[in-house]
């Protein structure tokens, strides 16, 4: 944001160093006007050139209509500079007096009405899946308008309206298209700036904004004298700041189109993890399955053997039992978490509160914490953004987490019995949450595998949980990791990205 | 059960571990249950015929490289797999290195059983088979040297006159060895005799290699 205000106010320096010569004429300077045309006309098409590129990956209307805007204000350049009074007049080009004027106000009425249809046609995104024709149009069309608008220019000279007194020094009707001129450029500024859906709509903002110093400069303090120092400045200032404008437009459409590779690519890699990861986690869930189904059979054989013995013994037959009972609840365990993973709505995101989450989840582990004397404390941040995300899975996620701390911390039998839950932030804004236990802690070298498939560090564990975790986290775009705890245990954390305001979530769509 | 045996079984799951344990015992079994194979070797075990129920996949080391380091440290129990997802060069691998039975989870308690049961039996035999071969050798080590010369020829159908011409000897002092050879080695004919030479260069070139 920083960027728009530093050009917006070195344009605003200018024109307060400027404002006390600008009325101050210069000598024979239309010397220097093809240059400044040249420069103008190829900044222009070129900034079109980059902004039909970038409908043709974002395919929103508004791009094609700000493109033509670009277009077409590109095209009027060559007539305004060819037809300017004495800078041709060795190639003895002579077009009136009024049309180097007529042509003017052409193309700066013409451009805002361009950026106010960008402004208002934003958002809708062309239906047709032919942009190349679509732009191939866009170019026929603005360019048939021009070349129809000028045609009639210079077929109707002694009908133009008198703008100018004589070469150098503008009548008042000028001031009508200046008024006009003005109130386009403000109302496209605050159009913009009211709707602001992506950093594009901050930009041509500031390019309106330039072309309102640029006309100020030119019209007012400038007294419209052609060819003054008011009036070079402004246009040098337009230059300038269109150059500005062009050179963040490339920057961000090459970082547009780095994402969108980068994009691309970790799809292709998340799409073959998949992949690999379905295969590993549908043969998971089969042993997950057939485990305790394997140990209900063997129980259940075991008391048929107790029973039929000649002296039936009720107590091994009562263990085998409760050991059944005890198995069918480990395998309904098992397809409860299959079923989280899986369900129908797996994919459905809302706003979630991450700490309302982290409260839950302790209130459902809570009961086998106190059972085994550990404290639970938590350390959660206040104010923090919501977050957008599948609340079942989140929950599982960090009852997944809370249970393998307490596990932990049952394992390591006479330490400090302690799990602190953490919220916060992390460096880049994202929400950040910490599981610490004072625990056995992570093997070195184990960090690394925690979270595949298969890898448990649990007796009877399946190494199922944690790859749960991590394949829930990664769907949401956060990360998860793990690390030692101080002075032992271990700490599990996981990032996910803040909600971002609805406001800003035009990102895609500059 | 008319002979003690045991049957150790080690499963990292400790619900299998206790429902094995609980069939095996319902049929007389003294089972001792293990949940790694590191507690199973640091474990005292009774010194009987037994069997090892072994999960293919363990924490830490698998099942089947547990069995290798059974085989390497010169324990040879016979091993009875369970698994959850055994594939063909899983189970063939586990049968090279010596197991006797493969099974997949869920199996038939018959089928365990007779595993089992197989396993204790085949290491009754190896056991007995051993003790023999520890007596034969402590019968062997009374011998005197020219004894021990004169045992391979007469075990290869040599007469009594040719080895006495092969070693330069006396056919009388011949006969007297070769009595003294069956009283030592207590071979009640000559078939014995021959069994038991035959055992015994085995187990000489058992040594050998593995020296």
């Amino acid at each position: 944001m920083r960027r728009h205000y530093i050009v917006a106010a070195g344009l605003v320096a200018a024109l307060l160093l400027t404002m006390p010569f600008a009325r101050e004429a210069t000598g024979r300077t239309e010397a220097l006007l093809p240059a400044y045309a040249a420069a103008t006309g190829v900044l222009e098409i070129m900034t079109a050139a980059l902004l039909f590129a970038l409908y043709n990956v974002q395919r929103s209307r508004a791009l094609l209509i700000l493109a033509a805007g670009y277009l077409f204000s590109a095209l009027m350049v060559p007539v305004w500079a060819l037809s300017f009074p004495g800078v041709f007049t060795a190639l003895g080009i002579d077009f009136g007096a009024q049309t180097t004027a007529a042509v003017a106000a052409l193309r700066r009425l013409g451009f805002p009405l361009f950026v106010l249809g960008y402004a208002f046609a934003s958002g809708t995104s062309a239906a047709g899946r032919f942009t190349g024709v679509a732009v191939f149009k866009t170019v026929l069309l603005v360019s048939a308008g021009a070349a129809l608008a000028v045609g009639f220019i210079l077929t109707h000279q002694d009908r133009l309206p008198a703008f100018m007194r004589d070469e150098r020094h503008i009548n008042d009707i000028w001031l009508l298209v200046s008024y006009t001129g003005m109130a386009l450029y403000v109302a496209g500024i605050a159009v913009l700036l009211v709707r602001r859906r992506s950093p594009l709509d901050i930009w041509v903002s500031l390019v309106l904004f330039s072309l309102v110093i640029e006309l100020m400069l030119i019209s007012f303090l400038g007294g419209g004298i052609r060819l003054s120092i008011g009036w070079w400045a402004g246009r040098l200032y337009g230059l300038t700041a269109a150059s500005i404008v062009l050179a963040v437009l490339l920057f961000e459409t090459t970082g547009v189109y780095a994402r969108l590779s980068a994009t691309i690519a970790a799809e292709r890699r998340a799409r073959q993890n998949r992949l690999t990861a379905m295969e590993a986690l549908s043969a998971s869930i089969a042993h997950e399955i057939n485990q305790p189904l394997a140990s209900m059979i063997t129980n259940a054989d075991a008391a048929l053997r107790w029973l039929a013995r000649s002296e039936p013994r009720l107590d091994r037959v009562e263990d085998a039992l409760h050991r059944i009972v005890a198995d069918g609840h480990r395998s309904n365990k098992v397809v409860a978490g299959i079923r989280t993973m899986f369900m129908k709505g797996a994919q459905e995101r809302a706003e979630v509160d991450l700490n309302a989450l982290v409260r839950e989840a302790v209130t459902i582990a809570g009961t086998e914490a106190r059972f085994e004397g550990i404290a639970i404390e938590l350390e959660l941040a206040d104010a923090l953004p919501p977050i957008i995300g599948n609340a079942v899975q989140l929950h599982q996620v960090l009852c997944n987490l809370i249970e393998n701390g307490i596990d932990a911390i049952k394992s390591a039998h006479d330490r400090q019995r302690l799990l602190v839950i953490r919220t916060g932030f992390g460096a880049y804004g994202e929400l950040h949450a910490r599981v610490a236990d004072s625990g056995t802690g992570i093997a070195p070298g184990m960090a690394e595998r925690l979270f595949d498939p298969f890898v448990s560090t649990k007796p009877g564990g399946m190494g199922m949980g944690l790859m749960f975790c991590r394949s829930v986290i990664e769907a949401h775009g956060g990360r998860i990791w793990a690390t030692a705890n101080q002075p032992r245990g271990a700490v599990f954390h996981f990032s996910l990205p803040a909600a971002i305001l609805p406001r800003d979530t035009a990102e895609q769509e500059p | 059960m008319n002979e003690p045996s045991a049957v150790f079984v080690v499963d990292d799951d400790p619900s299998i571990l206790a429902s094995l344990e609980s069939l095996l015992s319902s049929e007389g079994h003294k089972v001792l249950t293990f949940e790694s194979g590191t507690a199973f070797l640091a474990a005292r075990r009774p010194d009987l015929p037994a069997c090892l129920v072994l999960d293919v996949r363990l924490r830490g080391s698998s099942g089947l490289e547990f069995q290798r380091e059974l085989v390497r440290s010169g324990i040879h129990l016979p091993v009875v797999f369970i698994t959850g997802h055994g594939d063909v060069p899983m189970s063939v691998s586990a049968m090279k290195a010596g197991a006797i039975e493969f099974l997949l989870k869920p199996y038939r308690d018959q089928d365990l059983l007779d595993a089992v049961h197989n396993g204790i039996e085949r290491d009754r035999a190896r056991r007995a088979e051993a003790r023999q071969m520890a007596e034969l050798r402590e019968r062997y080590a009374a011998m005197t040297p020219r004894e021990r010369e004169i045992l391979p020829l007469v075990a290869s159908g040599l007469m009594n006159k040719q080895i006495a011409v092969n070693l330069q000897l006396s056919e009388v002092t011949v006969k007297v060895h070769r009595a003294q050879i069956m009283q030592k080695l207590q071979a009640r004919s000559l078939v014995d005799l021959v069994r038991f030479a035959d055992r015994l260069a085995a187990d000489h070139a058992r040594d050998h290699t593995r020296a």
